[in-house]
């Protein structure tokens, strides 16, 4: 018998855990609004102000800040380890927030130098964060395979953050002898490949199971993921720092999509196993997120090929491989993830305790399905529409499409709401 | 003196709250033993990396003290024999989708 879930005596304070999620799910929604009132910049070539601006509200403010809440709630539970320190999460929230907001205010303006500032105190934050986390895993006792993709996730999100602020600096005072937009690569994939995706393969392991009701499955292929993607990062670090050009990238690159395939793979073992068939608004959303990392790899090897295309056609197929990846694969994934985990926390805190003295309510009870199956149908649209705008570089599409994204994460964020600030039990069936 | 459908009433307002289903229609219930000042549950969990496992078993014992203070209760939570989706009623399974 192994305890796990989601909640249990090893997880940290409700508190600190919330202000994690509802920080990033309103980052979320402050990111739609600003791509919906900037949605004319979306287009063309992706190094330029209001483009990275955006990207890091979307890497920092959304996708890391709520990965740092799920962790803080996870490894403990998924390890039986107590955290290390919440002081420091509280600490880290601080410095962590104000710091993603300078930076990002410093990318729109481009003021090179408070951009150096803020980085430094980003990565002071996410510093933090990595000794917090790994203080807590080395006093683990038993170790699984989530705890090793997540040990390796903190690894690349120490080299992502190192090369961050590397680039930081080289921006404010150039000093780099290899080009900076080939470290951005460098940069970009860390985080992308070796920090999110590696944080959601782990984590997917244990959750789609328990969510699914599915067992009996075998996790062989989760360790060829492993073993793929971790030797086409490292050559792929080896190639950006030292640019020759040789077959090395289509390795790296070919290893990195093996090992995505495998994970796809692996899913579908798990699904294959389920016991619950319906598919509720958490899983659909997860299910089709996976459908775009799957497009998001295609495009990846595809790129491989870049000096086959010309200037114009190469700068809309990044920018759409951008999106795919932090849209249609993390994007979606987080928010069907969120409408399983937020109930259960919620529900954890506020009502394990009362079970079998007074009406507690159902998880699916607390937020409006109606209202999730409306906001899912709205963000796939949206997805679909702006990588049409994307490809197609057509301005007014991408107001609407931005648009009917902002719309939908509205909406998102008044099913966690409702959530997070549930009061008493709706019905007592 | 209680008798094991008041017990098996009770434990229907035990309900897995992600599942949406309570213990008795999802089958985890496995035996039920009344005697004299004692009530013994004999059961299991659909896996044992449920979420609910820290708390299931003390909600079990919370409905069962209701209905009757005077009785001691004690939840066996065993994984032998292994929890199947055969095992749930027949409502049960249309509302997973296996119907």
């Amino acid at each position: 018998m192994q305890p796990a879930g989601i909640a249990n005596k090893m997880s940290p304070s409700y508190k600190m855990v919330r202000k994690y999620f509802i920080a990033s799910i309103c980052g979320f929604a402050m990111l739609t609004f600003l791509m919906f009132i900037n949605a004319d910049s979306i287009t063309g070539y992706h190094f330029q102000p209001k483009l990275l601006g955006l990207t890091h509200i979307a890497t920092l403010g959304w996708i890391t800040m709520i990965i740092f809440g799920a962790m803080f709630q996870l490894v403990p539970v998924v390890l039986q380890v107590k955290l290390f320190s919440e002081r420091l999460g509280e600490i880290q929230f601080w410095v962590y927030l104000a710091s993603v907001t300078g930076m990002v205010l410093s990318f729109f303006k481009f003021d090179t130098f408070l951009l150096a500032v803020f980085a430094s105190l980003v990565s002071l934050a996410i510093l933090i964060f990595i000794f917090n986390i790994t203080a807590s895993l080395i006093r683990v006792k038993e170790w699984n395979i989530t705890g090793t993709y997540l040990a390796a996730a903190l690894f690349y999100l120490f080299f992502t953050v190192a090369a961050g602020i590397m680039m930081a600096i080289n921006l404010y005072s150039p000093y780099f002898k290899t080009n900076h937009l080939e470290y951005l690569k460098l940069h970009a994939h860390l985080a992308f490949v070796g920090w999110v995706s590696m944080v959601i393969m782990g984590v997917t392991y244990k959750l789609i199971p328990m969510f699914s009701l599915s067992h009996g499955f075998s996790l062989k292929p989760a360790k060829w993921v492993f073993v793929f993607i971790n030797a086409g990062l490292i050559l792929l670090t080896v190639e950006y720092h030292f640019p020759r050009r040789t077959i090395m990238l289509p390795i790296s690159t070919a290893l990195i999509a093996c090992g995505n395939l495998t994970f796809l793979y692996q899913v579908y073992l798990i699904m294959k196993n389920r016991v619950r068939k319906n598919l509720d608004v958490g899983l659909t959303y997860s299910m089709v997120s996976f459908g775009m990392m799957f497009a998001a790899t295609i495009v990846g090897v595809f790129l491989v090929f870049e000096k086959f295309l010309d200037f114009d056609a190469l700068t809309r197929v990044v920018l759409i491989y951008g999106y795919m990846i932090l849209f249609g694969y993390f994007s979606l994934l987080i928010v069907g993830q969120m409408y399983k985990i937020v109930p259960f926390l919620v529900w954890f805190h506020k009502f394990s305790s009362k079970v079998g003295f007074e009406p507690v309510p159902l998880l699916k009870d607390m937020y409006s399905e109606k209202l999730a199956r409306a906001e899912f149908v709205l963000m796939i649209f949206a997805v679909a529409v702006t990588i049409t705008a994307m490809a197609l570089e057509n301005k007014i599409l991408m107001y609407a499409s931005t648009g009917v994204m902002f719309v939908s994460s509205l909406l998102f964020l008044k099913n966690m709401f409702s959530i997070f600030f549930i009061r008493s039990v709706k019905n007592d069936k | 003196m209680i008798n094991e459908e008041q017990v098996m009433n009770a434990l229907r307002s035990v309900i897995d709250p992600e599942i949406g289903l309570n213990i008795v229609d999802l089958g985890l219930i496995y035996d039920i033993i009344i005697e004299e000042a004692m009530i013994t549950v004999t059961m299991t969990l659909t896996t044992p990396g449920c979420p609910m496992h820290s708390s299931i078993t003390s909600w079990v014992e919370n409905q069962l003290k209701a209905l009757d203070p005077g009785y001691e209760v004690f939840v066996n939570l065993v994984w032998e024999p292994k929890w199947t989706p055969d095992k749930m009623s027949d409502e049960a399974k249309r509302q997973l989708g296996r119907l």
